[in-house]
């Protein structure tokens, strides 16, 4: 075990050196993305303005804000496209390097992703979550959340993590069958926005799709953990969400275990 | 004359060699443009479902939204079609000196830089624009006729040309501090404001998007125009103005930028 540490663990840390090295960009980046969350509120504002009722899909209006903001602040920390490096590695044939090494590819990727997980967990989450406390104390008047709920928040967060990045290297291996990827990984990130509940509530959806929607793993990245935190989960639902959390993990595990074993074997890799 | 055709003959020559590289990748090409298809279908289907809860927005039915958002997919198509090497001005060209290439050829600048490529991606825009104005107007919410179709043309074009003129103006800051990129990122990402009506927004914002960057004009504010009986046409008019005003900022900060260009190397 402590060997493993020894041999993963420079993995994350330098993808955390790496993030710290373009602050700029990274910045900028969440700005643009923070866009997308203000869009999203004023447009909740004018949806709740326009309704005669005070609660949509099972949420008050004070409710969504929060939800809103807390679904950018999850996605931020979990939604790190793993994708994105290994088609970067197919397309550059740096992959045969990481074949040779008597490491496991998928693992190093997902300490890796660790490292840029806990980067985004400082740099942008906490203070956004931190400014989603105080808007909710301060102007809509409600008490700070249950210390359980965000020790629940956190943990079903670090199971979203596992599931998004452990789909997210089995859609990856798509690069191994085509070089360009890029239209691949932008309708992925549009399917996605909207079937994991990062647009709009899971509970928005008819009842028919929600159904279909209970077997998929995609509402387990950020609608579970957001509405956990809300507090929409508790007693029997609650472990019954976090076991539900866990059983994708250990499917997605195999299932990516079986196909790296199938795609290695008709690897072909040009120079690298 | 004899330079405007010269100037066709010439694009006529850079985008066939494009077209052959991409005739190359075809499977690439369908990717692309599926991306951005399901980008945007995903913004209909939002709309669509929240429209389930409520009967309008602020008065806003869900029919006029489509065609809003719609609206707003065809000029940014018809730029991003044609225009897209822009970007690589803000992220690449100045600071590897790339631009060197440009300066030596007998011909103007800007042209040089949008004749290199087209984007096919930008199909993928144009394509759920079109369905969604076909789809409103099969509703018959929109109004149609001969002086809405001709200001409709004019409209789609002064679009695209205050696309073309925000990208070109944050590239070309690129001529002084070398990168650029995430300006240009920053302000192209504004429009999407513009996909909904602008009278949600807080009141700084919407002074924002209407006259700083003005995506406004090129989406909502126009859209109601042929929504609405009571708006007049001369919002087109004050699109025309717009396009023309921040096409010439635009434009004469790239030349400026051309002249103090300096190249990379030792």
């Amino acid at each position: 075990m402590k060997k493993k540490l020894k041999i993963y663990l420079p993995f994350a840390s330098n993808e955390l050196k790496r993030q710290l090295a373009y602050k700029g960009a990274f910045y900028l980046f969440i700005l643009v993305s923070l866009f997308g969350s203000f869009i999203n509120y004023y447009l909740w504002m004018a949806i709740y303005g326009s309704s005669e009722n005070n609660i949509l899909g099972g949420l008050t209006k004070n409710e969504m804000i929060i939800y809103v903001f807390m679904a950018y602040v999850t996605s931020s920390i979990v939604t790190i496209s793993i994708s994105d490096w290994v088609s970067d590695d197919v397309v550059k044939g740096t992959v045969s390097m990481n074949l040779i090494k008597p490491i496991d590819y998928r693992a190093s990727l997902i300490v890796r992703a660790t490292g840029d997980m806990i980067y985004r967990f400082l740099a942008p989450a906490i203070f956004i979550w931190i400014g989603v406390e105080v808007y909710k104390v301060h102007w809509l008047g409600m008490p700070f959340t249950n210390i359980s709920y965000i020790f629940f928040y956190l943990l079903s967060c670090i199971m979203s993590f596992l599931i998004y990045v452990l789909f997210d290297f089995c859609f990856g291996m798509i690069a191994f069958f085509t070089t360009y990827i890029f239209g691949m990984l932008m309708a992925k990130e549009a399917l996605l926005s909207f079937l994991t509940g990062q647009l709009i509530p899971i509970s928005f959806f008819p009842e028919i799709f929600q159904n279909v929607f209970q077997y998929l793993p995609f509402s387990s990245m950020i609608y579970t953990p957001v509405m956990i935190y809300l507090g929409k989960y508790t007693g029997e639902t609650l472990c019954f969400m976090l076991l539900r959390q866990l059983i994708w993990v250990l499917f997605l595990y195999i299932l990516g275990s079986l196909i790296w074993k199938k795609v290695t074997k008709r690897l072909v890799v040009l120079g690298g | 004359m004899n330079t405007l055709k010269r100037y066709l003959r010439l694009y006529r020559v850079l985008v066939s060699q494009f077209l052959k590289t991409i005739m190359q990748s075809k499977v690439d090409f369908l990717m692309g443009l599926l991306g951005f298809f399901f980008t945007q279908i995903m913004g209909i289907a939002f709309l669509y479902l929240v429209f389930e809860q409520i009967p309008s927005l602020q008065g806003w039915s869900l029919n006029q939204l489509i065609f809003i958002y719609g609206f707003a997919q065809i000029p940014r198509g018809i730029d991003h079609l044609f225009t897209d090497n822009i970007w690589m001005i803000a992220w690449r060209i100045v600071i590897n000196g790339d631009f060197d290439r440009y300066m030596l050829r007998p011909m103007n600048l800007f042209f040089q830089v949008i004749a290199e490529k087209l984007q096919p991606d930008a199909l993928g825009e144009l394509l759920v624009g079109t369905l969604l104005l076909i789809y409103s107007l099969s509703k018959g919410i929109v109004i149609v006729d001969a002086l809405h179709i001709g200001l409709f043309l004019v409209s789609i074009f002064a679009g695209a040309i205050i696309y073309t003129s925000i990208k070109l103006f944050f590239a070309s800051i690129a001529f002084w501090v070398k990168i650029s990129g995430p300006f240009l990122q920053v302000a192209y990402e504004m429009a999407d404001f513009a996909k909904y009506p602008t009278e949600i927004y807080a009141r700084a914002i919407r002074f924002i998007i209407t006259w700083i960057i003005p995506f406004a004009f090129v989406a909502y504010l126009p859209a109601s125009f042929f929504l609405k009986e009571t708006v007049s046409g001369w919002i087109i008019g004050i699109e025309c103005l717009i396009a023309l005003v921040f096409w010439c900022i635009a434009y004469a900060l790239f030349k400026k930028g051309t002249s103090i260009y300096e190249s990379a190397g030792n």
